[in-house]
Parts: C-alpha cells; structure tokens; sequence
C-alpha cells in the first residue's frame, strides 16, 4: 500500500543515494514480479556496492547484457519505482545504470 | 527441565482448496493431542505460528481465531518471523514450558496460500524483505538467486548441483504421503523448467502450499503419551532484513550462530546429528545450510549433495529433508517449522515408513525467515 505521507519521507533517502558510483557484487533476472512490476518483467535486479562501501539492492535500467558481470561500474540514478496508486502520488526510487 | 514433544501431527500438504484454515487447524492440533493423549482442556497455552493471515486472508488476531475453533479460553498467541514463524512459535512455547509458567502448550503452524493470486502471494512474501527490496523490485527468488550466483563464483557450485537438491527432495517426498508432490525429478528436467530469476528456474523453488502442524510440549510425564522425544536445545538468531546490509553473502550468518548456540545448548556437535529437516525453500538454501550448519565445509555440500550422501537409504553420515523438505513437501510458510519437528519425531521414534533413517538418535530441525534474517534451530533426541 502506497502512502503519501511515506513517499514523502524517503524522499530525502533518495535524495541521498543519487548520482553514487559503484559496481555490481551479484544480480538476477526477475522473471516473476511482485505487484506493481508486471509491465517491467523481465528485469534485472543487482546488489552493489557503493564507492563509500555501503550496499544497496536496486533494478539496473539502460543496461544490456554484457553489462551483468561482476565488478560492472554502476552509477545510480532516480527513477520511477512503480505506478502512482488512487493519491496519484509518483513513487521514485533509486536505480542503477552501467557506466560505460 | 527437560522439555518434550510428546504429540505431533501434520495435515497433508498442497493446493488445499477444500480446505479451510479452522479446519486445517483442527485438524492438526486434534491429531496431536490424540498423539499425546490428552485433552484440548489440557493444554494451558497455545501459540500459532503463521506470517500471511493478514495481508491474503485479512484475518489477524490469530491466537483468539484458532483457541475459539478449538474450544480453548486459555492464553493464545501468534508469533510471526516470516517463513520462520513456526520455529520461532516453537521457541516461544518451549521458553513459557521453561519458565515455568505453563507445563503443557501447544504449537500450531499454518498456512493458506493457495486460495491467492501468485502475484499477491509474492507481494505479500516480499514483507520479509526490506523496503528497499521492495522498491527495487526484487522478490525471494531473486535474493537467493543473487546468493546462489555468489556461491557459483566462490566455489564453483554449478547449476547442475543445485538441481539434485531438488531431484532427491523430490525423491523423498514420494515416499512421504502428505506430501504436496509424488513424482520425482531428473536433473535434466529442473534445468529446462521456466526461469523464475536466473539462475533459479521453477523446479529450484519451493512451491506455495496450504498446510497445518501441531505439537504438544510439555514438561510433565505424560503417561499415555504413545511416544516421547526431547528438546535438547532451541536457539533462535537474527541478522538484517535486508541482503545489502549483510557482513558476508557466501552464507547465512545468522544460521551460522543460531548453530553454534544449538550445539552448546545441546552439548552437541554436527557430527552427532543423524537426520535434518533444513529449510530449502530454494535449492541453493539447503546448500547454504549445509555449510552454514558445519555437516559440510564451505564450498563442499553442493557436490555432497549431487553424489547422493544425504539421500535416504544410501548409507550417508546423515540424512537431510527426508520428509522431501519445503520443495517437495511443500512450504505453506508458517507450517514448516512446525512439520519439520513432526518429520523428526517420526524419524526418531522409528515410524517413517519408506523414508525412515536407519539408526536416527539425533534430529535437527532449521528454519528461516526472509533471505536469512531470522534462523531458527531446534535440536531433538530420543
């Protein structure tokens, strides 16, 4: 259940984790999405860590597929997480996309 | 104080649709206070292990639902750590037994997943996980396919190996009448089922299921008790919510500890354990438990596996999941700790039938929640 209020709060968590670098320890390939991620199935989801060393689990966007190796450099970028529920609130997130 | 189980009892498992919960739940806790030889007047206590019931069922306040179907105003409590929560149910009732507050309880594990759609089934399972696991897409399989693909690149785990987890958990599960599944599986045959999140494909996942479990714990001598096996240890540990904020991703560390407090609870070592029920929820989990439990070094237990040493009747140190574990007897999430005890009960006493481990003494039983948050470890003896 989305909650305006709650999109609100992470805002500032999001706003913290934009534009970090970092690579990929490990990543699969979604194929069967929870709610709210049908129309993005399939997609790839990594675990990176960032160049401050902290570890964050998001999808990868503008990927192809020699991009899912380990040790891929990442930089993270804000995205749509999924769509806006009755509030019409947006839900953005943090996603990581290869750096070339 | 000695604390024993001295009544058990599961319900079949699967795609229950002629089931309800009340009756599922009847249907357990009866069988095994009929096991015991007691009454439901008897019982002073009663904790109900179960993660779902109120995001797919809306049903919460789990203790007074079930204590009214069975006929029970005793003090009733459900307990809840994802697919840990019959375990931790577990827990709980053996610490009331220890504190001296009641002297027989029972624990009552179930599950209704069957009746949902699998897209809610799986936002709902995602709750185990962290918010960021959330927003970022990921689902259950996809946490241990990253573990998985982690411990392919440390060890050299093939994707081979992890299918004949599923092929001997499969295999016994034919030999285990509630069972949710009878046929067996070649290797070739779960690596061309469907991709759920590479590398994980259908047949490496445990599927949903509907189930119920019940046991009756007790310190007294109850004398018309057919059977009796004793608790020797209950350990419970816990680590992050979330995979990214874990220190190492080649195990489950807080298997790793809830194992070494089991071990000196028990007075035990790995070595002394004959049979074990581990949570396989994914192929690659009763690797990771393998190792994490100390039956087998890092790195050794996927070939282990392959090579049949903890598979029934193959004459191994020990074997694992003989009641075919959560991928082949099924994980209606709250149930499974709890039928993982009645699995060793069976074993221990001797009345497993086709799937019985020649020479059981010893059983462990181990349970996790989420991607390895809660683990929970139960150590039984004759």
């Amino acid at each position: 259940m989305q909650s305006p209020v709650k999109v609100w709060r992470n805002q500032k968590n999001v706003a913290g984790l934009i534009g970090k670098t970092g690579f990929i320890l490990s990543w699969t390939i979604v194929r069967v999405p929870p709610g709210g991620f049908t129309d993005q199935a399939p997609y790839p989801v990594a675990l990176i860590e960032l160049s401050d060393g902290k570890k964050i689990t998001c999808q990868l966007v503008d990927y192809d597929e020699n991009d899912l190796v380990f040790g891929q450099k990442v930089v993270t970028v804000v995205r749509r997480v999924t769509h806006p529920d009755g509030d019409g609130v947006i839900p953005y997130g943090i996603k990581a996309k290869p750096l070339v | 104080m000695k604390i024993y189980v001295t009544g058990s009892a599961t319900t079949a498992f699967g795609e229950l649709w002629n089931a309800s919960p009340r009756g599922l739940a009847r249907q357990a806790v009866f069988g095994a206070l009929a096991d015991a030889g007691i009454e439901i007047a008897d019982v002073q206590a009663l904790f109900v292990g179960n993660m779902l019931s109120g995001m797919l069922g809306g049903q919460e306040h789990l203790g007074a639902f079930f204590a009214e179907e069975l006929g029970l105003t005793a003090p009733a409590f459900k307990v809840e750590g994802a697919c840990a929560s019959g375990g931790l149910a577990l827990h709980n009732a053996v610490n009331s037994v220890m504190s001296g507050q009641y002297d027989t309880v029972v624990v009552l594990g179930i599950e209704k997943m069957t009746d949902h759609k699998p897209e809610d089934v799986a936002t709902a399972l995602m709750g185990a996980g962290s918010e960021e696991e959330r927003s970022g897409g990921a689902t259950f399989p996809g946490l241990y396919a990253m573990l998985a693909r982690i411990h392919m690149r440390e060890f050299g785990t093939t994707e081979e190996e992890l299918a004949a987890v599923a092929v001997k958990n499969h295999y016994h599960a034919s030999l285990n009448p509630n069972a949710q599944f009878h046929n067996t599986l070649s290797v070739e045959q779960v690596m061309k089922s469907s991709r759920i999140a590479d590398p994980l494909k259908l047949l490496d996942c445990s599927p949903i299921s509907d189930g119920a479990a019940a046991v009756v714990i007790t310190s007294k001598k109850q004398k018309k008790a057919a059977r009796r096996v004793e608790i020797a240890a209950s350990a419970v540990a816990t680590d992050s919510l979330g995979l990214a904020q874990r220190k190492t991703l080649t195990g489950l560390s807080a298997t790793q500890q809830a194992a070494a407090r089991a071990y000196n609870l028990s007075g035990m070592t790995a070595n002394d354990i004959n049979v074990a029920e581990v949570h396989d929820c994914f192929t690659i989990a009763e690797v990771l438990a393998m190792e994490d439990l100390g039956f087998f070094p890092k790195g050794k237990a996927a070939a282990a596996i392959a090579a049949g040493q903890t598979t029934v009747g193959k004459g191994g140190r020990i074997v694992v999941n003989p009641s075919g574990g959560l991928k082949g007897c099924g994980h209606p999430v709250g149930a499974t700790g709890v039928k993982q005890i009645v699995e060793l009960v069976d074993q221990l006493c001797g009345v497993a039938g086709k799937r019985q481990v020649e020479g059981a003494a010893v059983g462990l039983a181990h349970n996790v929640g989420g991607s390895g948050a809660t683990s929970v470890i139960h150590i039984l003896k004759k």
